[in-house]
């Protein structure tokens, strides 16, 4: 009874905050349940040999990390994996800001077409999407080839191709990904004071610099949050499009982190493997968060 | 972390866990009495989804004692598998489920299972006789493991026969009726490519290397011999450099994934697709031109030997009540009208021998559907679909699609390739 006093008194509770800390227990539950058990029991598996099925986990230490690390295939995937996040940052965050400031400062009409048309494709499954754009961009007998073909032109076969499969497949999880963002950035520079960038207006400064000089700083918190957000979701939601058009394929040139993880757990069943990828992969980016918060936070504007 | 708020969050957590684990029960009979059994398949609308629930209704309303409930699972064979893996976790098993031979010895070391034939001898007498009676040695195989126990009954069997688009070939100046060997598909192509500058040949790149085997196994090699991988022999390196000169050299074959290679054959951009004949349905129906299947290609000289493709029943059921019940509902499904009507839904063709004749069978539909024949035709040349033995089985099998990719590329030879493998296979393998 004791201690659980004095656990009492060190957690501060009292009348005014026990409700406060009541209402948090759900979601800590399921944090708990949906994100930290998962997580620790990884950990767990990533030192055994295990099927998922056989009713006996073999205990092999640090094999399974010394395996993955010493796979050239997990440096070719780990490749990918970062080509991936700077196509889709490209993709994915550039670009959707520079829509956004010609949309909301730059063009005088048609803004709520644009606004809704670029919108739009992010409420449509990114599975049917894949599927459209498998027979859209098909390399010898799609629209588009029959289409570069009047132009005596070619489209790679891309599916097999290294390199061009990260591209195309990095266009089709824009098509999901780029509305939402566009929408968000829009938000934020549309929430600019009008006011200073008439006056910048008056005083005949150019658009560039208004964009880099007005609209990047004064927008930075939105943007970071895009930003990172790009980044997550460009490690995920490649998911869907390389599950349904290439498996990984072909011979892993399509493969990221994630995916490899579940191939090797769900696909080749090595989840002791799957486990270390995915813990390997965890180190990293905490790492990369680490460097965020370290040297790019710092320089957010945050209006309150 | 505080302690005590620590601890009450482990025990919430657990209790949490515990419930849902007591909630998952096992099968139990409904409130007429009969025994409720689950049933688990792969089949999606498009795949015979609609004839799956069509038979398991005829079935309900015909049986006294046996009520089925059909499970659909995605991903096929691949799908259903991972499923088990975690309702096996959680101490549970459906009664009937469809098995893929390539999935056949994990099935049949991971998983509770029981023989059909001792459900049939404990429970039914009368059947004692019906494996035997109706299916083909050969086929019956099909379902028997590397130790030679007959794990389940062959249900969906498919086999590799070869589209051609006469009005190409027609075009081209070839034969109408396709090439019958290898090397004239190569040839055939080569004159398809000058005369009418389309491919000549799609050759199927699933996630599996079943028509690679058909290839392989047809020159003489094996895939597997005495549980460790064989085709690194002279007629394997044969047949895959074959396969590897016509799409690197060539050019005469399309390197593509599965769905854009048979999309490319049904636009008219290649002239033959050696393919499986559950796509027959999806060909015959969109192709717009003259469309015809043939045999699958022989090696000069040699015999065809053919991997079925598709699934077995294997009864999953852990109490005796529920065996029974399966048994009983695999007989129905069994039956010629029922083996009729899953061919018609599915294009698959029938594993029992006696159901093309029959009058209630598939004789009229067969006439109608000329492409299902050579199917059926060349049944005599099935073999099991090689699964690699042992828990490092599908991994196997993916070291052989990882260089299945690289030899098309053009980035290894086969000869090395193929020898690094399965090197690296054999390895692996208990």
């Amino acid at each position: 009874m004791s201690s659980l006093t004095a656990a009492k008194g060190k957690l501060h509770i009292n009348r005014e905050n026990a409700f406060g800390y009541l209402l948090l227990i759900p979601s800590i539950i399921i944090f708990a349940v949906f994100t930290f058990w998962p997580f620790i029991y990884t950990i767990y598996l990533s030192f055994f040999e295990w099927n998922m099925i056989s009713p006996t986990k073999e205990f092999v230490g640090l094999k399974n990390y010394t395996e993955v690390l010493s796979d050239p295939k997990t440096y070719r995937i780990l490749g990918n994996t970062f080509l991936y996040i700077i196509l889709l940052l490209i993709i994915n965050c550039v670009i959707p800001y520079i829509f956004a400031f010609v949309i909301d400062l730059v063009l005088r009409k048609y803004k709520n077409f644009y606004k809704g048309a670029l919108f739009l494709p992010a409420f449509i499954s990114l599975v049917v999407g894949s599927i459209l754009f498998t027979w859209i961009l098909n390399p010898v007998s799609g629209p588009v080839a029959i289409l570069f073909n009047w132009f005596g032109l070619e489209i790679p076969n891309w599916t097999k191709a290294e390199g061009w499969i990260i591209v195309v497949l990095s266009l089709i999880t824009s098509w999901k990904v780029f509305g939402y963002n566009f929408i968000l950035l829009y938000a934020s520079i549309n929430g600019i004071s009008r006011e200073i960038i008439e006056a910048a207006r008056m005083d005949n400064v150019s658009l560039v610099r208004i964009f880099f000089q007005i609209i990047l700083p004064m927008s930075s918190a939105t943007g970071i949050y895009v930003f990172i957000i790009t980044i997550v979701q460009s490690l995920q939601y490649v998911f869907t499009p390389v599950k349904v058009i290439s498996q990984g394929g072909p011979d892993y040139a399509s493969s990221n982190l994630i995916y490899h993880a579940y191939h090797e757990a769900f696909v080749v069943y090595r989840t002791g493997h799957s486990a270390a990828i995915s813990i390997v992969t965890m180190a990293l980016f905490l790492l990369l968060l680490f460097l965020e918060f370290r040297y790019v936070e710092r320089g957010v504007y945050y209006e309150n | 972390m505080k302690r005590w708020l620590q601890i009450a969050l482990f025990i919430i957590l657990i209790s949490f866990l515990a419930a849902c684990n007591s909630e998952a029960a096992g099968n139990e009979s409904n409130e007429d009495g009969k025994t409720v059994i689950e049933y688990w398949h792969v089949n999606a609308e498009t795949q015979g989804g609609q004839t799956v629930t069509e038979l398991v209704e005829e079935f309900n309303a015909q049986s006294d004692t046996v009520e089925v409930v059909a499970k659909y699972n995605p991903d096929m064979y691949k799908g259903l598998m991972q499923n088990m893996q975690a309702e096996a976790a959680a101490g549970n098993s459906p009664a009937v489920v469809q098995i893929g031979w390539a999935f056949m010895d994990y099935f049949s070391g991971n998983f509770e299972y029981t023989p059909p034939q001792n459900v049939i001898d404990e429970h039914f007498p009368d059947d004692a006789t019906f494996l035997e009676d109706h299916f083909l040695p050969n086929v019956m195989d099909l379902a028997k493991n590397s130790d030679g126990e007959q794990v389940g009954v062959p249900y969906s069997l498919s086999t590799p026969v070869l589209y051609i688009n006469k009005d190409i070939l027609r075009e081209a100046g070839l034969d109408t009726d396709g090439p019958q060997t290898w090397e004239e598909v190569k040839e055939f192509s080569e004159v398809i490519k000058e005369e009418t500058g389309n491919y000549g040949l799609y050759f199927q790149e699933p996630a599996d290397n079943w028509a690679t085997q058909a290839l392989l196994e047809s020159n003489g090699a094996s895939f597997i011999k005495d549980g460790q991988a064989a085709f690194a022999s002279e007629e394997g390196i044969e047949a895959y450099q074959f396969l590897t000169d016509m799409i690197v050299e060539d050019e005469t074959a399309l390197h593509i994934g599965w769905d854009q290679g048979v999309q490319s054959f049904i636009d008219g951009s290649v002239a033959m697709a050696y393919t499986t004949i559950a796509q027959r349905s999806n060909i015959q129906d969109n192709a717009q031109f003259d469309v015809a299947a043939v045999e699958s290609p022989a090696w000069e000289g040699k015999e065809v030997k053919l991997p079925a493709g598709g699934a077995m029943l294997a009864i999953t059921a852990q109490e005796e009540e529920e065996q029974k019940a399966a048994w009983e509902f695999m007989s129905y499904l069994y039956s010629v009208e029922a083996m009729a009507e899953w061919t018609k839904g599915t294009g698959y063709v029938p594993p029992r021998h006696d159901v093309s004749e029959a009058e209630n069978g598939l004789n009229t539909y067969l006439e109608e559907n000329e492409m299902m024949t050579p199917a059926i035709n060349q049944m005599d040349g099935v073999v099991p679909w090689a699964s690699f033995p042992g828990n490092a089985g599908l991994q196997a099998e993916q070291m052989l699609l990882d260089l299945r990719e690289q030899l098309l590329e053009g980035s290894i030879s086969p000869e090395e390739g193929l020898k690094t493998t399965q090197d690296e296979i054999n390895a692996l393998l208990p």
